[in-house]
């Protein structure tokens, strides 16, 4: 019934549709560089959303877990097969996007008889200078972009332009601690997760003066800390050892939010 | 893929292609009928002490009657909390470390928890276990200590290993390399009669008993680098404790072999 092109054609855009869809209530993911390390930042509802992939690669996933733990698996194993043939150097986590998973999920996203993988997948990796970190954002169809910086995952294309501009505005400059971008990437988050709302969605978000008050955003994250966990982690870009990724734990998660919030913490 | 999602690095390695094993029969003829010197000789030994443990090794690499290197590491950091200490031929013990730290971090980031410390003393006996061809062909034997913090229980623990991969627990200390069998008779005497015994030594206590050690095991094996304080050259020692893996700098080695081992005190 697909040898037909426009059959197929009609088939990968039901599956878009059906996988933008499935998106739509994933949590954004948000990641920016610091003169410390990378912090990557975002809520779950029970199972973890950021991983370790290597010593300086952290993995964040939005989308059903089981094909996020499934991608998960093949950059491990692509991880460390390379680090122990070539050297840990050799592991970057472009190499690990292009030529490692992105042709996988875009085979799936085509085979109209295979199920596709419900991801959208952010790679984070950790340079020796905030301007050089890298990071790869791979999408449902195999489609991938690169950045500096910072970069977000979340449920559509436009939620993740308002958050990255949104974060932009709202740093004065890239060398700065972990304790100084937490609330911005946090505030972020919030920005993100009230775009998602319906009553935000029918806004215009490209504009600067739609974007919700400080009060909406502290309420939106109070809401967000009682129904859900923060989940962060950090690679640290002065670590002593070998793997430079570690979690942010709940006693070092109060002392980086805004006093009025740090009651919420589980 | 059963196995690789239990998070087997070692299985993952061989699906790869790899080979570990570096026997084969070209390479036992090879070794048999020509007198190929391969780099060994050593001496590694870890002591308990009142914090931990003390893990090291004199750092010359020899092949027959050649000394091949003098800033050999043979005191190799697996992950933060444990130590494999070599002897025997570095090609192999040093590819053996490197699949060791992989599998720990493999399996810590796969299975989202760190492999127990019998875990760890069980993969670095498979992979002997596998060299065994290799061992017995004299062209890959290794024969390493392994030592770590095992924090489950809350102790530092000490095994060290035959070629073969059987495992053995140092309860008090445990030695391995060409000086070992100098050292083996001197712990054991200073352990029983010395006074005080070796695990309720301070650091400096125990450092100043491995310098000494050493130095003494350099005296009789010539294979063994001991202390060149001329040339600034000192053994590698690092100690574990509950806090992990952190290494005496040579500052501290070069005060200690000063006032504790040059002088006759």
């Amino acid at each position: 019934m697909y040898e037909e092109p426009y059959r197929w054609v009609e088939a990968i855009e039901n599956r878009r549709q059906y996988l933008s869809d499935q998106l739509k209530k994933g949590t954004p993911i948000v990641s920016l560089s610091c003169g410390d390390g990378i912090l990557v930042l975002t809520f779950n509802r029970g199972t973890l959303k950021l991983y370790e992939i290597y010593d300086r690669i952290a993995f964040g996933g939005i989308g059903h877990p089981a094909d996020l733990e499934k991608l998960r698996f093949q950059l491990l194993d692509l991880a460390h097969v390379e680090g122990f043939k070539r050297s840990p150097s050799d592991v970057t986590g472009s190499r690990l996007v292009k030529y490692g998973i992105a042709p996988v999920v875009k085979d799936a996203f085509e085979e109209v008889f295979k199920a596709p993988y419900i991801s959208k997948v952010l790679i984070c990796e950790l340079k020796s200078r905030p301007d050089s970190d890298h990071f790869v954002r791979l999408g449902y169809d195999g489609a991938f972009d690169e950045s500096s910086e910072l970069a977000i995952a979340a449920a559509t294309p436009e939620i993740e332009s308002t958050m990255e501009r949104y974060l932009k505005g709202s740093l004065k400059e890239i060398t700065l601690d972990l304790n100084s971008v937490f609330l911005s990437a946090l505030f972020t988050w919030a920005v993100g997760g009230l775009c998602q709302t319906e009553d935000a969605s029918q806004s215009n978000l490209s504009d600067p003066s739609k974007y919700p008050d400080e009060k909406n955003i502290i309420e939106y994250l109070e809401m967000s800390l009682r129904d859900m966990s923060l989940e962060c982690v950090f690679l640290n870009r002065t670590a002593s050892q070998a793997s430079q990724y570690r979690e942010i734990y709940r006693d070092e998660l109060v002392t980086l939010l805004p006093k009025s919030l740090q009651y919420l913490i589980k | 893929m059963t196995m690789l999602r239990q998070g087997d690095f070692f299985q993952l390695l061989k699906s790869s292609g790899h080979n570990f094993a570096t026997y084969s029969k070209s390479l036992d003829t090879f070794s048999h009928k020509t007198d190929l010197p391969l780099t060994t000789g050593t001496t590694v030994l870890a002591v308990k002490y009142s914090e931990g443990v003390i893990v090291a090794g004199d750092r010359r690499a020899t092949a027959g009657n050649m000394v091949m290197y003098d800033r050999t590491d043979k005191v190799i950091d697996i992950d933060r909390y444990t130590i494999m200490a070599i002897a025997g031929v570095p090609a192999t013990a040093f590819e053996m470390a490197r699949i060791l730290e992989h599998s720990f971090k493999y399996y810590r980031r796969s299975q989202l928890q760190d492999l127990s410390f019998e875990g760890k003393l069980r993969a670095l006996s498979n992979l002997l276990k596998e060299n065994v061809p290799a061992a017995l062909a004299g062209t890959g034997a290794v024969a390493p200590i392994f030592a770590g913090y095992d924090k489950e229980r809350e102790a530092t623990k000490i095994y060290f290993y035959d070629i073969l991969g059987a495992e053995f627990e140092g309860v008090e200390h445990a030695m391995s390399g060409s000086g070992s069998s100098t050292i083996k008779g001197i712990l054991h005497y200073i352990n029983r009669w010395g006074g005080t015994p070796i695990n309720k030594f301070s650091e400096d206590e125990a450092v100043t008993l491995v310098l000494r050690l050493l130095t003494s095991a350099a005296e009789f094996d010539a294979a063994t680098g001991g202390v060149d304080h001329n040339a600034g050259l000192y053994p590698l020692v690092k100690k574990i404790t509950k806090e992990g893996i952190s290494i005496i700098d040579d500052s501290n080695l070069k005060s200690i072999f000063e006032q504790r081992v040059l002088q006759n005190v």
